[in-house]
């Protein structure tokens, strides 16, 4: 180790004084010859020093070697060299830049999309000693559980949070309401987590109606007012004291972008929370499991388990780190990751044409070298050396091609920062450059240097000299690297385009599909209680009753209704072990369940099949009734009818029998993918829990009524904040998924196809412009033009024929696994898929071909001719 | 080690290094004299070795070869090395 540390000092001081190591070197040895000559004159010997020494030179050379750092002072050589030969040739470098450039933008993007998606790390202290924890296979527990897993004092520290319907808020801001998103958090989760706070400070123990703001809170909200601290906003009818700012790249423990406007206590008993723990230094998560296990059996014992025999809180008990592939499989989301990953590899091909266009442009200027490269060789450079020149010279493209893509990067990842989605929870994307892109990037360099260079340089050296001395190129066979270039590049962008117009299609496809409810002529009205406002289930119903009869009245409504769970953005799901009364087998069924007010089929337009609608006598009180569609009654009875059949749940105690009133045909329930979903309706009453209120109304035209509909839902409760929106614009969390893929892939598509076209066009153009001579000829010896354009044109179809026939035979095996993106209706061997881009690319080649055989055709033979 | 050895009686420079290392051997190690001074900078790059220039006794500029304390040390362990590997030979031919 102090060996090569000497030698590496010895080394870097000899690189600054060559010429002093050049003189060393002469001096040392020419000494040591002129001793050994007057030594052998002394003893009268003929002999000369030399044939004792063997070749000066040699040796020289073997002690330059040593002292000097000879392979990295040759590749600095190379690049200068390569600098200086792609400043010669403009054009050339700026079509290789450009290309890698937009493949690597596009490639780095992605990457850092992904990187900051699935793989950032919370704003936190240590996370490595933080681990979320379920307990019971429950996500979040409620306060008194809490408490009791914190007093046990099993960690260092034991936090909460929850960012779920729970912890919606209103704000009260001069004369309007507003829902915020918040997250309620323990007293001690800022220091258990230890968030940084950029202003003011942290919650703490003991506070009591307090706030922290968001960055993007404090600045959107109040214009970024810096004497915002001991201010008080009005959250829920309280008074909130603000007392610190988040800084503005502040990550949330859930992550994914998601970004709550406040911090606030959990104070309330009803509050729940998801576990968080920081673990003692050296405690590893199994040890953490093991103690959590053990105060879970304790915790049987003061909160019994209420779901059902046997159960216990130490069962589906887990300890998940705060970030990194773990958390992505607990909670379940690789289908997520899986589309990056597909994005990934998308971005991969992208790069990889980009990568195939550089070494065609190589390669047609490798030929136009070919006489330097075979005079370097005949002066005697090995083969090797010139390979390395010629590699640093596609390293310093893919270098300067990468600076250029992350400059590209940096202004993407800034859109993508300020995109907005139309997501039930706020999300803000803090996408920044970080090591992990750089060296990221570099590894895409070099890698895209050698695949782009490696071939070209190679094929370059391959022919011998003589071969490679010869003035002219003549006929050289059928060039069979770049044949397979072509060939390749076309197989890649069918795949490319094939993805990307799949989702175009898909987008276009959900956006008219019917979701199963009438969404053009239905307004959906979003009214959030006040939790503390409404103590009982009677004034909650008073206020539905009121609003309905009200809303009904408005000139324009036809009709108003409310539910539990507005179709396409929300989800309630279930899953039962049934017993119908025509069977003693239970049937285990997963459905979709809401709650539907009287005309809520009627609002939505979604037909009864069989049966009736819900009355205002299915009230409370009355015998239990359900409405099922289409699906649930097939499973449940088969073909029966199943009006007036009854059932039970069996878990977690057996329920009353419920009557089945009435069929609704199949729609939509949370994602246009959905296939086949069972879904199950109750009749709507107001509980006292119920803060969160879902008016839907039918007009005919609902853009007319949106705004006396708020006006309307204000007057009956100015502290509830509410929000209108007609139904087709709300269904933009359903197009969601087809949107952002569409415009993802799209968009990679396009460039692809934008790359590839003009990697194409330049290479067919080269190979027809090389053969103008011999069109000349054939010309001149009287050959039907017509007939010459169709051999030129054979040549280029051949290799668009094979082209696309690789590449289709490839994409109808790689999208198959992208049906679970696509909805139903559209198949991955959709085949105006496949004949569109098969269109798209053979309109490419028909031009890039055409263009230049015409030009040979004018050519005069005479000219041609001379030539040769 | 040869070089390391005859190094181990005071600086010299490279000539009189392959005069020792002849002289020991009874002329029977003679080899390519131009090899040594590869040998002598990869001991000095190692720092083993250290040099400096000086004055010859024919008043020529020579460089002039020391051992460092690593290169004592290092001279050490081979000739240890050395002994045990030639007395096993040796026990083994006359066994």
């Amino acid at each position: 180790m102090r060996g090569l540390f000497t030698n590496l000092r010895l080394r870097w001081h000899a690189l600054w004084k060559r010429r002093q190591l050049e003189t060393d070197l002469e001096d040392e040895l020419a000494f040591h010859l002129a001793m050994r000559d007057e030594k052998n004159r002394e003893a009268g010997a003929a002999e000369r020093a030399q044939r004792w020494f063997g070749n000066p030179e040699l040796v020289k050379e073997d002690l330059r070697d040593q002292w000097t750092f000879r392979a990295i002072e040759n590749f600095w050589r190379d690049l200068r060299y390569a600098a200086r030969m792609l400043r010669r040739n403009p054009g050339f470098a700026a079509a290789a830049i450009l290309s890698l450039a937009l493949g690597i933008g596009a490639n780095t993007t992605i990457f850092s999309l992904t990187m900051e998606f699935l793989f950032s790390q919370p704003s936190c202290r240590n996370p490595e000693t933080l681990a979320e924890m379920r307990i019971g296979g429950h996500s979040d527990i409620d306060m008194a559980k809490y408490r009791f897993l914190r007093d046990a004092h099993i960690f260092e520290g034991l936090a909460g949070s929850n960012e779920e319907h729970k912890a919606e808020a209103n704000w009260r801001f001069g004369s309007d309401t507003y829902r915020l998103q918040t997250m309620r958090v323990t007293e001690n989760f800022f220091q258990v987590v230890g968030v940084p706070v950029a202003m003011g400070r942290a919650i703490e123990p003991r506070d009591g109606d307090v706030v922290v703001l968001s960055d993007r809170f404090w600045k959107a909200r109040l214009a970024a007012d810096p004497k915002v601290l001991g201010k008080s906003l009005i959250i829920d009818g309280r008074p909130f004291t603000v007392v610190g700012v988040l800084p503005h790249n502040h990550r949330t423990v859930l992550g994914f972008g998601f970004s709550p406007d406040l911090y606030i206590p959990a104070s309330r008993e009803s509050d729940i929370v998801a576990l968080i723990a920081r673990l003692p230094d050296g405690m590893s998560r199994q040890a953490a499991y093991a103690r959590l296990v053990a105060a879970c059996k304790q915790l049987d014992k003061v909160y019994p388990p209420d779901w059902g025999q046997n159960a216990s809180w130490a069962n589906g008990t887990e300890v998940v780190p705060v970030a990194g592939v773990e958390r992505l499989r607990s909670l379940n989301i690789l289908p997520f990751a899986a589309f990056f990953g597909m994005l990934m590899a998308v971005v991969g091909l992208v790069l990889l044409i980009a990568c195939v266009n550089v070494s065609s442009l190589l390669l047609a200027r490798a030929s136009s070298r070919r006489q330097e490269l075979a005079i370097r060789l005949a002066i005697g450079a090995g083969r090797g050396r010139i390979v390395r020149q010629l590699l640093a010279e596609s390293l310093l493209l893919a270098l300067v091609g990468t600076g250029a893509g992350l400059l590209l990067n940096v202004w993407l990842s800034g859109l993508m920062n300020r995109v907005q989605l139309p997501l039930p929870l706020p999300m803000q994307l803090l996408i920044q450059a970080d090591w992990r892109l750089l060296l990221y990037s570099m590894a895409v360099a070099v890698g895209s240097a050698l695949v782009a260079g490696l071939m070209p340089a190679i094929k370059a050296t391959r022919e011998g000299v003589s071969a490679a001395l010869k003035l002219t190129e003549r006929q050289v066979g059928q060039w069979p690297l770049r044949n397979a270039l072509v060939v390749g590049q076309l197989a890649v962008s069918v795949v490319l385009l094939t993805t990307g117009f799949l989702f175009v299609r898909n987008m276009t496809r959900s956006m008219t599909m019917n979701p199963g409810f009438d969404a053009e002529h239905t307004a959906w009205a979003y009214m959030r209680l006040v939790p503390e406002k409404y103590t009982t289930a009677e004034q909650k119903q008073n206020l539905v009753r009121n609003a309905l009869g009200e809303l009904r009245a408005l000139p324009g409504v036809e009709a108003a209704s409310i539910a539990c769970i507005v179709p396409l953005n929300d989800n309630w799901h279930s899953m039962n072990d049934i017993r119908t009364d025509i069977s003693d087998q239970p049937i285990r069924v997963r459905f979709h369940t809401s709650c539907a007010s009287p005309d809520y089929f009627r609002t939505m337009e979604i037909p009864i099949l069989q049966g009736r609608e819900f009355l205002p006598s299915d009230d409370k009180g009355a015998p239990d009734v359900v409405i099922i569609n289409e699906n649930m009654a097939h499973e449940l009875f088969g073909n029966r009818n199943p009006l007036g059949h009854t059932f039970r749940y069996t878990s977690p105690t057996l329920s009353a029998p419920m009557t089945v009133v009435g069929v609704a045909k199949n729609s939509k329930y949370f994602t246009l993918g959905e296939e086949n979903p069972l879904a199950l309706y109750n009749p709507f009453n107001a509980d006292a829990w119920m803060t969160n209120l879902h008016f839907l109304i039918r007009a005919s035209r609902p853009c007319d009524v949106v705004k006396e509909i708020a006006q309307t839902l204000g007057r009956l409760d100015a502290s509830a904040s509410i929000e209108v929106k007609q139904m087709r614009d709300a269904m933009g969390l359903a197009f969601l998924p087809s949107r952002v893929g569409a415009a993802l892939l799209g968009s990679m598509g396009l460039l692809g196809l934008a790359l590839a076209s003009i990697g194409l066009y330049g290479v067919l153009a080269y190979s027809v412009a090389r053969r103008t001579r011999e069109i000349g000829l054939r010309v001149a010896l009287g050959a039907d033009r017509a007939a010459v354009l169709r051999m030129v044109a054979r040549k280029s179809f051949g290799l668009l024929g094979i082209g696309l026939a690789i590449g289709l035979g490839i994409s109808m095996f790689v999208t198959k696994p992208l049906a679970m993106f696509l909805v139903p209706e559209l198949s991955t061997s959709d085949p105006a898929t496949f004949l569109t881009v098969v269109a798209v690319l053979g309109a490419v080649a028909f031009a890039a071909t055409l263009g230049p055989a015409l030009r040979a055709l004018r050519v005069d033979p005479m000219v041609a001719l001379r030539y040769e | 080690m040869l070089v390391l050895k005859a190094l181990a009686r005071g600086p010299m420079h490279g000539y009189d290094v392959a005069e020792h290392i002849l002289a020991w051997s009874g002329d029977v190690l003679k080899v390519e004299e131009g090899a040594l001074y590869p040998a002598l900078h990869r001991l000095e790059l190692r720092g083993l070795l250290a040099s400096e220039w000086g004055v010859s006794a024919n008043n020529r500029r020579a460089k002039y070869y020391r051992l460092t304390a690593a290169g004592r040390k290092q001279l050490a362990a081979e000739s240890s090395d050395w002994a045990r590997l030639s007395g096993a030979i040796a026990r083994v031919m006359e066994a």
